[in-house]
């Protein structure tokens, strides 16, 4: 009870003090999901948005204004998602969102944002069509700071098939969008290479018993399993495995380091693979600060953010939206956008330098060179090649041209 | 055959999952025509109790029984607050909206206390399957076959020996007639709700090490098991277990043989089959209702 009853003082504070400074704070929206299976990303995220307001409003905010955050639990369901898109621009009149874990709940809510020229800052949700639904209009108010799964799907196929030599991989994906499109990816990237899945098979969220789906994979002679799901499946997923006695490599989607895979699926949780954009490891003095801010502020359990590749970019997030407003000296949607796909100063965030991440054409601010392999060991999150690890401190920046990115459909009209 | 072994044991495991849940349904069905639609929460509820309990370093075996004691206070609760009230006035349906909504309030309630995330219950047994007939078994699948069927041979047996059976029986037959024998219904079916959390709250922590444990646990779970309790026959104890172990064992199969993107289909078709075709269920007995 402690600590929902410390986040409602939290909350009513932070609503007092939004009465007050009405008048001149700017108002960022945050929609993720704070509760369900996606909770721990969500919650991560948050907690990295919370932590870089703070940072800016302790500095004296932007255009001398303070931020002011309005957050928004959207369970991970797509209905709740479009009634807080709806009442964040009517009611609460957001400068600009940053959020959505869910790649199904951007997709239903993002519409809203875009007629009402708001600019939205997808800083979790991986779904390659996610900054795509409005190529066909002249403006696009849709950008996104996380690895897309045009990138990840490439990535988890270049680590099976030819780093680790895997001739024969099951896909195992779960039933929502997210799940599916990233299915599609693998596909896709599969086929790249010539390799034909042995098995695809799908599961349902709550599932309890994935029997039916291990046993296809293992009939087929995988010997790998390519994942795209959430924690707590993939945990049963790992756990299935276990029970089969029947134990391959797991690599799949960034969820695989989601604190609920790893602590459900425990020992048979070890060794899965998965792209991330950060890794928790003080690498840089910018991450040495942040990791230390984050584990001060909120005491994760055993000093392990539940989601860290979550909390990087939600942080981040926030400090690319500051920049724009403060380039564009005002909060209008549109002035917001321009100045974000074209930012004159680099900003430094987590996850890498942030030099001119956005054009008019591109706006995604992550690229196939950035993320790394990270690796479950000793129930955290470790980088998966010593290689990398060694050259962690070399900030990765975007590169425009990076090499194994799918390409990604234009939009139908 | 040994993957069809494999899925059959599986089946079975997954099917007394649904069966113990689906056999709560039945008892309070037995005594006021009434069902918890709460039942999943019910159990969400025991699972979550006991692992705050195990996690106070109470053992797995010592933590049944305390279960077990919440279940019942909490099978009361429900019955008082929402079901006696709906019984009073005679209405038929008052008790739906006010079970589930007594299982939202407790939903939320344990997301407040518990948190929103799917938490690890420690098995109590070895987590390395036995071979078995060529096929794995988990040492906690075996436990969990073991105790539905214990704990619903020790309600049957309760039930047909004992004086209190007999009035939970009566109350069942014919609640008007029983209560002129003296026999004081309002208890009996106080009593039946309390045995029926109970038992949900013991199916929780039994197959808690299986699934995962969180807030929202019981919703899937408990509409499955609704299913079997309408496949099998709201009055049959037999029939639970057999429908239990068909839904379960359509599922796994079906998954492997067909595709598992449509795995959860062959048992809801065989509900709408039953309905349709048997509505007491496969063991059921048809009551003839007098207007």
């Amino acid at each position: 009870m402690i600590p929902s009853l410390k986040l409602t003082a939290l909350s009513l504070l932070l609503a007092a003090s939004g009465l007050a400074m009405a008048a001149d704070s700017i108002k960022i929206g945050v929609d993720g999901p704070f509760t369900g299976g996606s909770s721990s990303m969500g919650v991560s995220m948050r907690d990295g948005v919370r932590l870089a307001v703070d940072e800016i409003n302790k500095s004296g905010g932007v255009l001398g204004r303070k931020l002011e955050i309005v957050e928004r639990d959207d369970e991970a369901k797509n209905e709740r998602g479009v009634q807080i898109a709806q009442e964040l621009i009517n009611k609460e009149k957001v400068t600009a969102l940053v959020g959505y874990i869910n790649t199904g709940v951007a997709l239903a809510s993002e519409r809203f944002f875009q007629e009402a020229k708001i600019p939205v800052m997808n800083n979790v949700a991986t779904g390659s069509i996610v900054t795509h639904q409005f190529d066909d209009q002249p403006d696009n108010y849709i950008f996104r700071n996380a690895a897309h799964d045009s990138i990840q799907a490439p990535m988890i196929v270049e680590e099976a098939i030819t780093r680790r030599g895997f001739k024969k991989v099951a896909i195992l994906a779960d039933s929502t969008n997210y799940g599916q499109l990233g299915r599609a990816d693998l596909e896709k990237a599969l086929e790249l290479k010539g390799v034909k899945p042995v098995a695809v098979e799908k599961f349902n969220i709550k599932d309890v018993d994935m029997t039916a789906q291990l046993l296809k994979a293992k009939e087929a002679g995988a010997e790998a399993i390519l994942t795209y799901g959430i924690g707590p499946e993939l945990a049963q997923i790992a756990n299935g495995m276990t029970k089969l006695g029947w134990k391959v490599p797991m690599i799949g989607s960034w969820t695989l380091s989601m604190a609920n895979f790893i602590d459900n699926a425990g020992p048979g949780g070890e060794g899965a693979r998965m792209p991330q954009t950060f890794i928790q490891e003080a690498t840089t003095p910018k991450r040495k600060a942040f990791i230390e801010n984050y584990l001060k502020t909120f005491k994760p359990k055993n000093n392990r953010i539940d989601s860290p590749v979550s909390a990087a970019q939600g942080y981040d997030s926030v400090y690319l939206l500051a920049a724009a407003i403060k380039q564009a000296k005002s909060t209008d949607g549109p002035k917001i956008k321009e100045a974000l796909e074209d930012l004159k100063t680099p900003i430094e965030g987590v996850v890498t330098i942030y030099n001119k991440p956005f054009s008019k054409t591109d706006h995604e601010a992550i690229t196939a060179n950035i993320p790394v392999f990270g690796e479950v060991k000793g129930e955290r999150v470790v980088f998966a090649y010593p290689d990398d690890a060694k050259k962690a401190s070399e900030v990765r920046l975007k590169d425009a041209n990076a090499k194994g990115a799918l390409a990604v459909p234009a939009k139908k009209k | 055959m040994q993957i069809f072994t494999q899925l059959i044991y599986s089946g079975i495991a997954l099917g007394m999952i649904y069966a113990v849940i689906a056999f709560g349904y039945q008892l309070t069905f037995a005594t006021s025509d009434t069902l918890n639609f709460g039942q999943g929460d019910a159990l969400m509820l025991g699972a979550l109790v006991g692992l705050t309990l195990v996690g106070l370093g109470v053992n797995y075996w010592l933590m049944i029984p305390m279960v077990c004691v919440f279940g019942a206070v909490q099978g009361m609760v429900v019955e008082r607050i929402g079901v006696r009230p709906a019984i009073k006035i005679k209405s038929e349906f008052g008790w739906i909206m006010s079970t589930i909504a007594l299982g939202i309030i407790f939903k939320n309630v344990a997301e407040n206390v518990w948190g929103h995330d799917d938490l690890k219950f420690p098995s109590p047994l070895p987590e390395s399957p036995i071979k078995f007939l060529g096929a794995n078994v988990l040492p906690m699948e075996i436990l969990v076959v073991v105790g539905a069927i214990a704990l619903m041979a020790a309600v049957e047996v309760f039930n047909r020996r004992s004086i209190y059976g007999k009035a939970v029986v009566a109350t069942f037959n014919d609640r008007d007639a029983a209560k002129l024998m003296g026999i004081n219904t309002g208890l009996v079916i106080t009593f039946s709700y309390a045995l029926s959390s109970m038992s949900a709250a013991f199916a929780g922590v039994l197959i808690a090490p299986l699934t995962l444990t969180g807030a929202t646990m019981g919703a899937v779970l408990g509409l499955k098991a609704f299913a079997v309790a309408i496949i099998g026959g709201l009055t049959s104890g037999m029939g639970i277990i057999v429908g239990g172990i068909i839904l379960g064992i359509a599922e796994t199969t079906t998954g492997f043989y067909l595709s598992t993107g449509y795995k959860d289909v062959p048992g809801l078709v065989l509900l709408l089959v039953v309905l349709a075709l048997k509505p007491a269920g496969l063991f059921g007995k048809t009551v003839i209702k007098k207007v």
